[in-house]
């Protein structure tokens, strides 16, 4: 039996996420991309898909724009099943890492193409392509071809020409990827205003973890096919859910250890405070900036092998029979930096010894 | 788009920068066998046939008298006129045809198959350039003809026991085997514009809404019609000036206007048959001055 909605039911969406992604496997051949994906992505946030290249994460946003089917699963935006509807009839829009802009068109043109095959009528669309030109800054361009612009703007047409449908979902594969690490970062602030000012669903795909820690509410941390970890970007990167994800976000360092309770023994014999969660063999992993360093001996001795000044921080990397890699820590406070070949005592606050799975 | 115009830039200084070193008549020393070839083999020639289209024929001689009785003469024979008619819709349809079989295959080549397998694929299309001309034509009759593979198979199947004279001798049989002859120009030119196109404007033309045709149509198209109209230039006027395909598999009823110029020549008609090249002639160079314009890829990306 089929049920046709009612416009009232079409003009209220139900409760449920914006994106909802269900068991959804894709398999290229005998290749598995996603290997069962449960995904829940909220109405209006910025979402990033942060991975390696091959992590999954392109294939998911694909998945989403339609350009690929899912081998198994459902996917669904705003209660409704959009897995089996072709691109050009899903409520979700792309901007493209190339760009993809016509050049035989203007940037007006451009940004019109959706809402001409809408059939928006003249009036409207013209509005409406003004406004959305207006949004990303660039109302005085429309007159001129894509060819005369610079990437940055080119960056910013394809924003606009896909928010001039007012999509649900805005699907940004790797927008800024092609631009220099100033610009990157300039428009790292514009996208987030941006999608302050519409507040449509960003789902945003990068490598780049940088990037997805200063603009996403929240991130899933891809690899191999699979979620690694979903949350903010503060709990990524304080409480990662595995040791890919310590890995990918931020700086590290690891120590094998046997954890009982909240105390862990180190491979030297040396027992730290950890914050537990499990017990047994594991990896424990502290962030360099919660890194203490003393002068003396103390609980995990070591030996200074090197400090760089990196401007807010020195950055020390200390020898220690307890990890295998030096341990490297962040200091802030330029008084207490120790020399090289310095004896020092490494320690840190129980809080800040996250207790991960052992690598397999 | 900066290293554009930069490099645009570099061009042109450079081009100065040649003129500058090699003023004088020996930079153009390159050009003299090229242009003594084509006065001698075509403007002499060329100017001869105008001659001879505006002088006289009278008892198998050339007389030079100035007149336009050859080109009333041509307008004044129906037969003649239909003719024409009959070339410049065999032309379309058969122009039409190649380039409508020839735009699917290179979007298919370009876009689905993998680079490895392109290069084979379009020497099996170049492949019937190695044998000759003449005979590419002939082995069509016995294809259609009487004794050929298609009556046999229709009568081995069944379907006819004495052979069908359908197939030869009429314009859907010069049209047939006109465009399998111009297929190739078409999809060789078709090839080499669309391979330079990023697919992913298609993808974006979808996402915003463009069903595929649309997205086709309204992005790729566009973009390419350079290389559709030089593609159609490659088939339409050779085809207009067509003389052996109609003369071998159109019998009486597919007759074109080159088998009237070469009638007019054989009759000793040369004032006559030079005045019907001229109009061939006339009829290519109007169409080429209305392609001019669209030949342009500036016009298309507005550089």
């Amino acid at each position: 039996m089929t049920t046709v909605p009612t416009l009232a039911e079409q003009a209220s969406p139900p409760t449920a996420a914006g994106i909802e992604l269900r068991s959804v496997v894709k398999r290229y051949g005998t290749q598995t991309a996603l290997r069962g994906l449960d995904l829940e992505i909220r109405d209006g946030e910025f979402f990033c898909l942060l991975g390696p290249s091959g992590c999954g994460k392109t294939t998911t946003l694909n998945l989403i724009g339609g350009f690929v089917g899912p081998t198994e699963g459902e996917i669904w935006i705003r209660g409704r099943r959009i897995d089996t509807l072709p691109p050009h009839k899903r409520p979700v829009n792309t901007v493209f890492q190339s760009y993809a802009l016509f050049p035989h068109m203007t940037v007006f043109e451009n940004v019109r193409f959706g809402l001409k095959m809408d059939h928006v009528p003249r009036d409207e669309s013209v509005g409406r392509v003004r406004e959305s030109l207006r949004l990303v800054g660039l109302e005085e361009f429309g007159e001129r071809m894509p060819s005369q612009l610079s990437g940055g703007q080119q960056q910013r047409v394809a924003v606009a020409r896909a928010l001039v449908k007012r999509p649900a979902v805005l699907l940004l594969d790797e927008p800024l990827g092609a631009l220099d690490l100033k610009l990157r970062q300039r428009l790292q602030i514009e996208l987030t205003q941006i999608h302050r000012d519409v507040g449509t669903t960003f789902v945003y795909v990068t490598h780049d973890q940088e990037e997805a820690m200063s603009m996403a509410d929240r991130i899933a941390v891809m690899n191999d096919g699979r979620i690694e970890h979903l949350g903010s970007p503060e709990e990524v990167y304080r409480r990662p859910a595995s040791r890919f994800v310590a890995d990918f976000i931020g700086d590290s360092n690891f120590f094998d250890a046997t954890v009982t309770g909240d105390v862990a023994e180190l491979t030297d014999g040396s027992r730290v405070g950890c914050a537990g969660g499990r017990s047994g063999p594991s990896t424990l992993m502290v962030r360099p900036e919660a890194i203490t360093l003393a002068t003396g001996p103390g609980s995990i001795a070591g030996r200074v092998l090197q400090t760089s000044f990196l401007g807010s921080y020195v950055r020390v990397a200390v020898e220690t029979p307890a990890a295998e890699a030096p341990v490297v820590a962040a200091l802030r406070e330029l008084a207490n930096v120790p020399a090289v070949g310095d004896e020092v005592s490494i320690s840190w606050s129980p809080g800040d010894g996250i207790v991960l799975e052992p690598p397999g | 788009m900066s290293a554009q115009a930069d490099t645009a830039a570099a061009r042109r200084s450079g081009r100065r920068r040649g003129a500058r070193i090699g003023s004088g008549l020996a930079s153009y020393a390159g050009f003299v066998p090229a242009i003594v070839l084509l006065g001698l083999c075509f403007l002499v020639p060329l100017g001869i046939i105008v001659c001879y289209s505006f002088w006289e024929t009278i008892d198998y001689e050339v007389v030079h008298h100035w007149t336009f009785s050859n080109y009333t003469y041509f307008f004044s024979v129906s037969a003649y006129v239909s003719t024409m008619w009959a070339t410049l819709w065999v032309a379309v349809v058969a122009t039409a045809l190649a380039i409508g079989l020839a735009f699917p295959f290179a979007y298919w080549l370009s876009r689905y198959v993998p680079q490895r397998l392109r290069v084979p694929l379009l020497v099996l299309v170049i492949v019937p350039f190695w044998t000759s001309y003449l005979l590419r034509v002939y082995s069509w009759l016995t294809i259609l003809g009487d004794q050929g593979v298609l009556n046999r198979f229709l009568q081995w199947a069944g379907i006819t026991n004495h052979p069908l004279g359908v197939f030869l001798y009429d314009r859907p049989a010069v049209i047939l085997v006109l465009v399998y002859l111009y297929f190739p120009f078409g999809a060789l030119t078709l090839y080499s514009s669309i391979d330079r196109f990023d697919w992913n404007q298609l993808r974006a033309a979808m996402d915003l809404g463009a069903s595929p045709a649309q997205a086709i149509f309204r992005i790729l198209v566009p973009q390419i019609k350079p290389g559709i109209i030089t593609a159609i230039i490659f088939v339409f006027i050779p085809i207009l000036g067509e003389y052996l395909t109609p003369q071998i598999v159109g019998g009486t009823g597919g007759v074109m206007i080159g088998n009237l110029i070469v009638n007019f020549f054989q009759e000793a008609e040369y004032t006559r048959g030079a005045a019907v090249s001229l109009l061939i002639a006339g009829f290519i160079v109007v169409l080429l001055l209305i392609f001019r314009k669209s030949l342009s890829a500036k016009e298309a990306y507005g550089a």
